[in-house]
């Protein structure tokens, strides 16, 4: 009797077991874009990105979304074009959704690919190298998002009638934590 | 055997028949088609979703794949009850019943669901999605300031010459035409600059968003040059009709110098203060 309901709980809970889900927290991140004018380059700051990650059968999702307005370059008034020049009113958030095996996690060069919803638009980018570390019980990530302004169809901003240019790389450092 | 070939002249005529009236019936039946756009619950497009559509009552299935605008058409479609069915990765797999009917072209817009929704981040639908009145309110706002500061940027021109024209207009040996002139221009100045304050003051603010920067020290100096823009023609006022009737300015007509110059300053400074980032 004993060695049947032993054999019917592993039944049970080795499947759960096996496809147990686990859960990663963005806890801490900086994102930086940077934008070329050949007078002069400007940077935007946000760490108001929210983020999380469900495991499940040994593959991740992940989703990070930004609002567009928490970008600070020091200057409100360009912040506030910038929020105009990429339809941040009618699309206010820059989210991120990526795909990645569990064991990812182990490798200290992580390439993934990447969709990017930004301005109304959707792009993937292919194979994106994030540097991976792990510091005790946060996993760090950093690379850079090589964004243009032609991928989600914005216009690019003039000053002095010369445009800026259309490569506008987004810089990520994040912090996880598995929970 | 002219019997079997009678038989087979027959059956060749009915098969002749038969192929001739289905070639019509089958092309009016799959004239239709299915189209639509797959969007994110944010409201962005989903390209390269895997489309597939399933008549219900063959079970046949056709394919297909969002272009980068996430647009997705399926033709020549018999007409029927179908199962339309979205997949892409990192969206849970959407699926709706449609009804195709003949010759026509149906549209069918489906919007997937992440795995993971930006509600589980904490984000509510409200602040995922922006309206299209938020942007008109943000163009409207950039368009005013432009305007601002074009008009601002003009206004300087006639400041400089007024300023200019003051050593002439002021003192004792000064003639009507000087003083006529530096009254003509401050009048263009002041025209100028309340147009160019108007699209500023009536730009509309932009909620959750706090002014950062050098736009401060912008905004702090319109506290000196908007006053005295108001304050300096009106000493001027006085300052010319005293000296029309050939008195001495005097009384607070002699403060029009000093508060020009003191607007002048604050006029430039704030020009300066957007003009060069630091």
């Amino acid at each position: 009797m004993n060695k049947k309901f032993l054999l019917a709980l592993l039944l049970v809970t080795i499947p759960r077991l096996a496809a147990a889900d686990s859960q990663w927290i963005l806890e801490e991140s900086t994102l930086t874009y940077h934008v070329s004018h050949p007078l002069k380059q400007t940077e935007g700051v946000s760490h108001a990105a929210k983020g999380k990650g469900v495991c499940h059968a040994g593959q991740c999702d992940f989703l990070i979304a930004v609002p567009v307005k928490s970008f600070d370059s020091g200057d409100s008034n360009r912040d506030l074009h910038m929020l105009q020049v990429v339809r941040g009113g009618q699309f206010p958030l820059i989210t991120v959704r990526t795909h990645l095996p569990e064991d990812a996690s182990s490798l200290a060069t992580i390439l993934a690919d990447l969709e990017v919803q930004f301005a109304g638009q959707t792009m993937q980018y292919k194979q994106i190298s994030l540097q991976h570390v792990t510091k005790g019980n946060d996993t760090l990530i950093m690379g850079t998002i090589p964004l243009t302004l032609s991928d989600f169809k914005i216009d690019p901003p003039t000053l002095l009638a010369l445009p800026v240019k259309n490569d506008i790389p987004v810089r990520v450092e994040m912090k996880w934590r598995a929970m | 055997m002219n019997q079997r070939a009678e038989k087979s002249g027959v059956a060749l005529g009915i098969l002749i028949f038969l192929f001739g009236i289905s070639i019509p019936l089958r092309a009016q039946d799959s004239n239709s088609s299915l189209s639509g756009v797959i969007t994110s619950a944010a409201g962005a497009v989903v390209p390269n979703a895997k489309v597939a559509v399933k008549n219900l009552a063959s079970g046949q299935l056709r394919e297909t794949q969002t272009d980068s605008g996430g647009h997705y058409i399926v033709s020549n479609l018999m007409p029927g009850e179908y199962e339309l069915s979205v997949s892409a990765e990192g969206y849970s797999t959407n699926t709706a019943k449609v009804t195709v009917a003949a010759g026509t072209g149906q549209t069918s817009n489906v919007t997937l669901a992440g795995v993971l929704s930006l509600q589980d981040l904490g984000i509510s639908p409200e602040q995922a999605q922006g309206t299209a009145a938020d942007q008109a309110r943000l163009n409207k706002r950039s368009h005013m300031l432009m305007l601002h500061q074009r008009l601002g940027l003009i206004a300087a021109v006639p400041l400089i010459a007024t300023v200019a024209t003051s050593f002439g207009a002021g003192g004792r040996s000064t003639s009507t035409a000087d003083r006529w002139t530096h009254l003509a221009l401050g009048s263009a100045t002041g025209d100028l600059y309340f147009m160019s304050a108007y699209f500023a003051i009536r730009a509309p603010r932009v909620p959750g968003t706090n002014s950062r920067g050098q736009i401060r020290v912008h905004k702090a100096l319109a506290w000196i040059h908007g006053p005295g823009m108001i304050l300096t023609p009106i000493l001027g006022a006085i300052a010319f009709d005293q000296k029309s009737k050939g008195e001495k300015v005097h009384g607070i007509a002699r403060a029009h110098g000093a508060v020009a110059i003191v607007t002048a300053a604050a006029y430039g400074a704030s020009i300066v203060s957007v003009s060069f980032k630091f």
